[in-house]
């Protein structure tokens, strides 16, 4: 299988369903559809009578639609991962980064939060932190989970996620841990090609990201304020979390405007017309976190001098839309905070110009030279 | 301040931009038959595979142009009048002055030296309309239609010598695409042709006039991996053919290749026997050209006419071994662009080539070079090593003198930045082998080379 280690035989993309063409979009119709009646299956059962989802997980033992929405889910990311390792499995990175993902999302995504009820547990998912699971901080969510879990999510949310960062990037979760990447990596593979590079699309990135990083960072300040002194201010307390402005609250509205509109409907449903990044690399609060301690850490794409041809298949490639060919010609290694390490520039590079490493040491990092046609 | 450049590859696009970069006002254009955007020429073969759009294979967003102020030209330059500073342009077209002129019009492919080239169904694997062509051939659509080589209103319809012309399509006529394509021409073009057919799901024969493909790279045991994986992909690989004639149909759509060793039939043929510069243009216009048609320059890029310089593949550049020639790259294009640009702007830079370097990817193969490889040098020797693990590579160090001089390796990646170090400290063989892995730059998790007793 290593034949060379790396690279492969030239790959061919022709298929039009990969190429925003009819075929595309209406498979992005239907992912968007599926979304819509997935979170919103009570207004469809106000309509129709019948809840869907609900029924269907019912009727085959998931209890709920959200042990169904999690077997789905990991059974596209087994499809996918089936898919890219067929294209890309001949390089070793490739195929540990996504047997890890994949591994962790069926444990750790699905199995385990669905057997722990069983035994009287809590359904608790180890594989998300805060900001991206952005109720595990929530004050009421750590005292009612158990005090290890919640050990855990306060541990690893502000010192194990950032520390390991530094170490080895943003790439050790948006890559190989999170179920978010894992799908992009794997169901929304074949369309990665079409996120895009342009400036524009770059300027809206850093202003999405953080945006959405500072309302998360105030929506839980917010909360973790009114469990302190909600009681004290019920007008407060109804703006923030109150249940009887259950669709209002700032609470209910983050729910749905970062995690059902953003990471849900445009997130994965538009992967055949932006790529299959648009919620990690516009939206996602945890990836604006993990880019800026990735800056001044270990990981970068070092780039060797003076053989890039500028061909672009590693811009091309990349899912997160960083034109790393106007590095890679201007032979500057590089961190990008948006970078999540999967690798594929290194993989499509038909020279061996780019390769991902963790390393303080990077002499030449100094002697940055202005040399390119980027450079304007 | 006017300045003029022809051509808008990569040496002409890198002394525009580092002339922009100085003048913000100084009038810049940009004269190119072929294309309206900058693209990368190394890149087309993705392009047929429908691995990347034609702009995936352009470096520079589409409104570089505008925003940097480069003026474009899209039509052919026929000829310098160096007397009058004068670019003079086909189909009637004013002249265009200039006050410094960069020529840095490439290469063009070394026709076929055969009888029957001018077959439908005959083409090259160089320019975007060879590449408008050959996808026409084996996917189908017309070579006229879609991509970049759109039919403007001032380029002439049709010129017999320009390597941008559109070309008739023998798939249209016969009616069926091209099922058995043929690849004349062992070297890195020739290849690339061959890996697209079999992309296509075709079975592409491929001649060869030498005892094994690509003899100045490669040593035969190198080779033969390269052979082996080609016949593995399904190429039918004809070592020592010398071709002798192309035929044609009844109705001028190729139909076979004839060589030295027989009749093959075919009905696509790719010639890749290699680029000459592209300077037929300049026949007449006063500009020193060497016997192979390079544009003669002195050290700072400066041709023989006043104010006119050249770059890239079509100008002929003093080498390390004292011989006076182009040289076909990319990255020495590149950098003379940047060295054009500096005497575009009025300095007095010097272009010095530096050690040999290059890759490449053959097939599913991986190829670095550095340094002095199959030079044939005095009393030289070569240490070769052959991996057979889960990584297959081979390792060939030339020593010369108990000294390193050259390095040719396939099937991993090396830093060639870092063997050309080892080089440049004259470093012995032993010496090497003990710090190879210090020059790896394979990805992630694939286990180092190792060399026993090393």
């Amino acid at each position: 299988m290593d034949q060379q280690g790396q690279n492969g035989l030239l790959t061919t993309y022709r298929e039009g369903w990969r190429n925003r063409s009819i075929l595309g979009l209406t498979i992005s119709l239907l992912l968007v559809s599926f979304y819509i009646v997935l979170y919103w299956e009570h207004k469809v059962q106000e309509q129709l009578g019948v809840a869907p989802f609900t029924a269907f997980s019912e009727a085959v033992g998931l209890r709920n639609r959200w042990y169904l929405y999690g077997f789905l889910y990991s059974v596209a990311m087994i499809g996918g991962a089936v898919y890219y390792l067929r294209r890309h499995g001949n390089s070793r990175y490739n195929r540990f980064r996504i047997t890890v993902n994949v591994a962790i999302q069926i444990a750790l995504g699905f199995t385990l939060p669905f057997i722990m009820p069983l035994f009287g547990g809590d359904e608790l998912y180890f594989s998300y932190f805060w900001p991206l699971k952005y109720d595990y901080l929530y004050p009421q969510t750590l005292a009612d989970v158990p005090l290890y879990f919640a050990l855990y999510t306060v541990v690893g949310s502000l010192l194990a996620a950032p520390v390991l960062a530094v170490l080895y990037g943003k790439r050790w979760y948006c890559s190989w841990v999170c179920g978010c990447g894992g799908l992009a990596n794997t169901f929304g593979d074949p369309w990665r090609h079409l996120t895009s590079k342009s400036t524009k699309s770059w300027r809206f990135e850093h202003l999405s990201i953080h945006l959405v990083l500072l309302i998360a960072i105030a929506t839980t300040f917010l909360i973790g304020l009114d469990w302190l002194i909600g009681s004290d201010h019920p007008t407060f307390h109804r703006i923030i979390s109150g249940d009887d402005w259950k669709d209002w609250s700032i609470k209910s509205f983050y729910g749905f405007a970062v995690g059902s509109i953003l990471a849900g409907v445009i997130g994965t449903g538009l992967y055949p017309v932006f790529g299959p990044r648009v919620w990690c690399r516009n939206f996602c609060p945890m990836a604006a976190v993990l880019g800026w301690v990735q800056k001044v850490g270990r990981y970068r794409i070092k780039v060797k001098p003076g053989m890039c041809i500028s061909c672009g298949n590693c811009s091309t490639y990349c899912e997160m839309g960083i034109d790393v060919r106007s590095y890679a010609q201007a032979d500057q290694s590089f961190t990008r905070a948006s970078c999540v390490g999967c690798g594929m520039c290194a993989h499509m590079c038909p020279r061996g110009v780019l390769k991902l490493e963790n390393s303080w040491d990077r002499p030449e990092d100094k002697q940055r030279q202005r040399l390119s046609v980027v450079d304007f | 301040m006017r300045i003029v450049i022809i051509g808008n590859g990569v040496a002409g696009m890198e002394a525009a931009l580092a002339v922009r970069e100085r003048e913000p006002s100084w009038e810049i254009s940009l004269i190119s038959e072929e294309s309206d955007h900058f693209f990368s020429r190394t890149a087309l073969m993705w392009v047929f595979s429908g691995q990347m759009s034609h702009r995936d294979i352009e470096p520079l967003e589409r409104d570089a142009y505008a925003r940097l102020g480069l003026r474009r030209v899209r039509a052919r330059a026929t000829g310098i009048d160096a007397a009058k500073r004068l670019v003079l342009m086909a189909g009637g077209l004013e002249p265009v002055p200039y006050d410094r002129l960069l020529i840095a019009s490439g290469s063009r492919p070394r026709s076929g030296p055969w009888t029957g080239t001018d077959a439908r169904g005959v083409g090259y694997f160089v320019t975007l309309q060879d590449l408008a062509w050959y996808e026409s051939e084996v996917h189908g659509g017309s070579s006229r239609a879609g991509g970049p080589p759109r039919p403007d209103a001032h380029l002439p319809a049709s010129a017999a010598d320009s390597p941008y012309g559109f070309r008739e399509v023998a798939a249209e006529r016969r009616g069926r695409l091209a099922q058995r394509p043929a690849v004349i021409g062992g070297g890195l073009i020739g290849i690339e042709a061959v890996e697209v057919a079999v992309t296509a799901g075709l079975r592409p024969r491929f001649f060869i006039r030498e005892e094994w493909f690509w003899p100045i790279a490669l040593d035969p045991r190198e080779s033969q991996w390269i052979a082996d994986r080609m016949g593995h992909h399904g190429v039918d690989v004809h070592l020592e053919h010398e071709v002798e004639m192309l035929e044609a149909d009844s109705d001028g759509n190729v139909a076979a290749v004839r060589t030295n060793e027989g009749r093959y039939e075919a009905d696509c043929v790719v010639i890749a026997i290699g680029v000459v510069p592209n300077t037929s243009w300049l026949a007449g216009s006063a500009i020193e050209l060497d016997e192979r048609g390079g544009i003669v320059v002195d050290e700072s890029l400066t041709t023989s006419a006043a104010d006119v310089f050249a770059a890239g593949d079509c100008a002929s550049v003093r080498w390390f071994d004292g011989s006076q020639r182009p040289e076909q790259l990319w990255y020495t294009a590149r950098d003379q662009g940047r060295v054009a640009g500096r005497r575009l702007l009025g300095d007095s830079p010097r272009y010095e080539r530096g050690a040999w370097y290059n890759s490449a990817k053959l097939m599913d193969i991986e190829y670095t070079t550095a340094g002095l490889v199959n030079w044939n040098l005095d009393g030289e020797q070569s240490w070769f090593f052959e991996e057979h693990g889960s990584v297959r590579s081979t390792t060939r160090v030339v020593v010369q003198q108990d000294r390193v001089v050259g390095f040719n390796m396939l099937g991993r990646r090396w830093d060639h930045s870092v063997l050309i170090g080892w080089i440049e400290e004259q470093r012995s063989l032993a010496w090497v082998l003990t710090h190879l892995n210090d020059a790896a730059f394979d990805t992630e998790f694939v286990p180092p080379l190792r060399i026993p007793g090393a």
